[in-house]
């Protein structure tokens, strides 16, 4: 039998095992609950018949905004439009900038809003876009326009949005958008599957079976085969996870979704791959210390702080992905793997830097593996109180 | 045939194991015996590769033992553990295969031995969910499952119930009888001295004493006496060569040189009064313990 058969079948074992627990089923319901909610929760709400409030400037308004409430007037809850005349346009801005009103229309081609919020523009902004498009292909009926024309109406925007601030750079805020949610996954995917090989290699010590699998393989092949299995569980539940959000969201129709880049999905498998692989050796290998579950979460807190410190210094990197701190953390490994995708997300991170920064990870990972496999293997029979990393070290057999 | 030959460790100031050695063959029992922290543990899992040994060597038929070596081996650790959400059966299916078994094979194995033990209406009851003793048979047979060459056993009788205690005697008894090399490790020297052919006993890490049970009781420089008189007093008292008494009221356990003439002994417990009982035989296991750790 070869290494890597030892290595597979306790992956196989960590998978069905793990996979069949309560604790699995239970955290992959919740996860999948709050996706649903998340999604079916705004969607159902703003069914609910609003209200919007639009300022009105100009000529040519009226009936863009009868169209926009007969747009909705079939639906169970239809949306009303009240509407506010303003007689200049920083009158209207004003107004729009307190909050007064939630856009404003102007001689029915101009739709003023805020900011641009979020990809697609809001509800408003769709619904009087689309009411407008309605408004002139009727025109064009009435008058007989080609069909040319038709085409024209449906591939452009019929009002042309301007906003009080930032630029429309509705590309930047999409990458944004993903990155920040890119982000908060790879931390959560991370740190959740790594605290799951933290517990399961106590638990094995704890219930003293490390040592009947000690007669049987090497520590290092226990410690990849549980990572693996694992890894793969966890995939598993993000991927589920991942693809519930995707439908409902498209089901319930509560955004545009976005399109998410080739290179962003790829750089995000690959540093999670690379971050899952970096903190569950560690995470392993705080387990081996202790012997009692309840001391897992103290061996593993200094892995948790540096994960912790990482995430939140990514939030630089999504304030500005070039900047020089941003690239200095490309290249420290415990935190590259949240930096990386963010600045690939912005588009700014040069294919040299990202070539770079996964070799230094994966050198890094290397070292920690031989590193942590042998903390891992000098600690696994020891018993009692818990063991200091250098003991560990020290006393390793394989 | 298992040979442990000169092992050493030192565990910082301890030394776990200084020079033990003693040989297992193949269809032969043997019991490892010794007193808490005599080294039973380390040399045990040295055999399986456990141990950073710092010296001294441990070999399967003549070569050192491998990896591959080590599949064919079975071992019942002191500190007993199995996954305890996990199914007994598929516990043992899953050790069955991680030591080269192909799963039908491991599966037929692990469905006999759960039947032999009587746990085949346990097979999908969680190892948790089981009594202690059958979690104990649970155990046994993970160490049994993949039909093992040689049998490693720490303490495979602690705690069970004296029924427990037959069948697990009975299962060793049976894999000796089929070829195994059987070692285990025991407090309970009555149990060692019925059950076992030789013995090796470890005091301060290295084998004191070993072979096999009746040459060395022979081989002994002491008998035992057992006397029952009634109302014989102290009779022992004027008796040459005894080297330990114990009494327990007309009962006399007493513990004589190999050269003391038995016609002299009788004669004398005759003249204390009248004779219930008297036994003269080699030393018990536990007499031959007692000397070879006696500091």
């Amino acid at each position: 039998m070869t290494s890597l058969e030892t290595v597979r079948m306790v992956a196989a074992r960590e998978f069905r095992e793990r996979g069949k627990s309560r604790a699995y089923l239970i955290s992959s319901a919740v996860t999948l609950g709050i996706i649903l909610a998340m999604v079916v929760i705004p969607a159902v709400l703003s069914g609910r018949g609003r209200t919007f409030t639009v300022g009105v400037l100009g000529e040519g308004n009226g009936p863009i905004l009868a169209a926009a409430e007969a747009l909705t007037a079939d639906d169970e809850f239809p949306t009303t439009i009240e509407t506010v005349s303003f007689d200049d346009r920083d009158e209207a801005s004003t107004a729009l900038e307190e909050g007064e009103v939630d856009a404003v229309l102007v001689d029915g081609r101009e739709l003023l809003v805020t900011t641009t919020g979020g990809f697609g523009g809001s509800d408003l902004e769709r619904l009087l876009q689309q009411a407008a498009s309605t408004r002139r292909i009727q025109e064009l009926l009435t008058t007989g326009g080609a069909a040319a024309d038709v085409v024209e109406i449906l591939t452009a925007e019929a009002l042309e949005v301007v906003p009080l601030r930032g630029e429309r750079g509705e590309e930047a805020a999409r990458r944004g958008i993903i990155a920040y949610g890119g982000l908060v996954l790879m931390y959560i995917a991370i740190l959740s599957y790594g605290a799951w090989l933290l517990t399961g290699v106590t638990e094995e010590k704890s219930n003293r079976v490390v040592e009947v699998l000690l007669a049987t393989m090497k520590p290092w092949q226990l410690l990849a085969g549980k990572m693996v299995g694992i890894g793969l569980l966890g995939i598993l539940q993000f991927v589920v996870t991942l693809i519930t959000a995707t439908v409902a969201i498209r089901v319930t129709d509560l955004f545009d979704f976005p399109e998410i880049p080739v290179d962003l999905l790829l750089s995000m498998v690959l540093w999670f791959l690379l971050g899952y692989g970096l903190y569950s050796v560690a995470y392993g290998a705080a387990g081996s210390l202790v012997s009692r579950a309840e001391d897992a979460q103290t061996a593993a807190f200094p892995m948790t702080m540096v994960a912790v410190v990482g995430f939140f210094v990514s939030f630089r990197a999504l304030a500005d992905p070039s900047s020089a701190s941003a690239v200095a953390m490309t290249f420290i490994p415990p935190v590259a793997p949240f930096v990386v995708p963010v600045r690939v997300a912005f588009g700014a991170i040069p294919l040299w830097e990202h070539a770079a920064a996964v070799a230094v990870t994966v050198g890094f990972l290397a070292v920690l593996v031989r590193l942590a496999g042998r903390v891992y293997a000098g600690a696994l029979l020891h018993y009692g109180g818990r063991l200091k990393f250098r003991e560990a070290f020290r006393s390793a057999e394989m | 045939m298992l040979v442990l030959d000169g092992l050493a460790k030192t565990y910082g100031p301890v030394r776990a194991l200084d020079g033990c050695s003693f040989t297992v063959d193949r269809g032969r029992m043997i019991g490892f015996l010794g007193p808490n922290g005599a080294g039973k543990t380390t040399a045990m899992r040295a055999i399986f590769g456990l141990v950073r040994l710092d010296a001294g060597s441990v070999t399967w038929n003549g070569r050192p033992v491998t990896d591959e070596d080590r599949m064919r081996f079975g071992y019942m650790p002191e500190a007993r553990g199995l996954y305890p959400k996990m199914k007994a059966f598929d516990q043992l299916v899953y050790l069955g295969t991680l030591h080269g078994m192909t799963r039908p094979q491991a599966r037929a194995a692990a469905g006999r031995w759960l039947e032999t033990l009587g746990l085949a209406d346990r097979a999908d009851s969680p190892v948790e969910e089981l009594s202690h003793g059958n979690q104990q048979r649970v155990q046994l047979a993970a160490a049994l499952v993949h039909e093992p060459e040689l049998l490693v056993l720490d303490e495979p009788f602690s705690g069970l119930d004296p029924l427990g205690v037959e069948t697990m005697a009975g299962i060793l008894r049976d894999q000796a009888d089929r070829g195994v090399a059987v070692v285990f490790s025991s407090h309970q020297l009555d149990l060692v001295e019925d059950l076992c052919e030789d013995v090796a006993i470890i005091d301060q890490g290295r084998v004191v004493l070993s072979g096999n049970v009746d040459d060395l009781k022979d081989a002994s420089a002491y008998r035992r006496l057992d006397v029952e008189i009634e109302d014989g007093g102290e009779f022992f008292r004027h008796l040459h060569g005894v080297v330990a008494e114990e009494t327990n009221g007309d009962r006399h356990r007493l513990l004589v040189d190999k050269g003391t003439d038995v016609r002299e002994l009788l004669a004398e417990a005759a003249a204390a009064g009248r004779i219930r009982r008297f036994v003269y035989t080699t030393p018990s296991l536990s007499d031959l313990f007692r000397e070879a750790v006696s500091r």
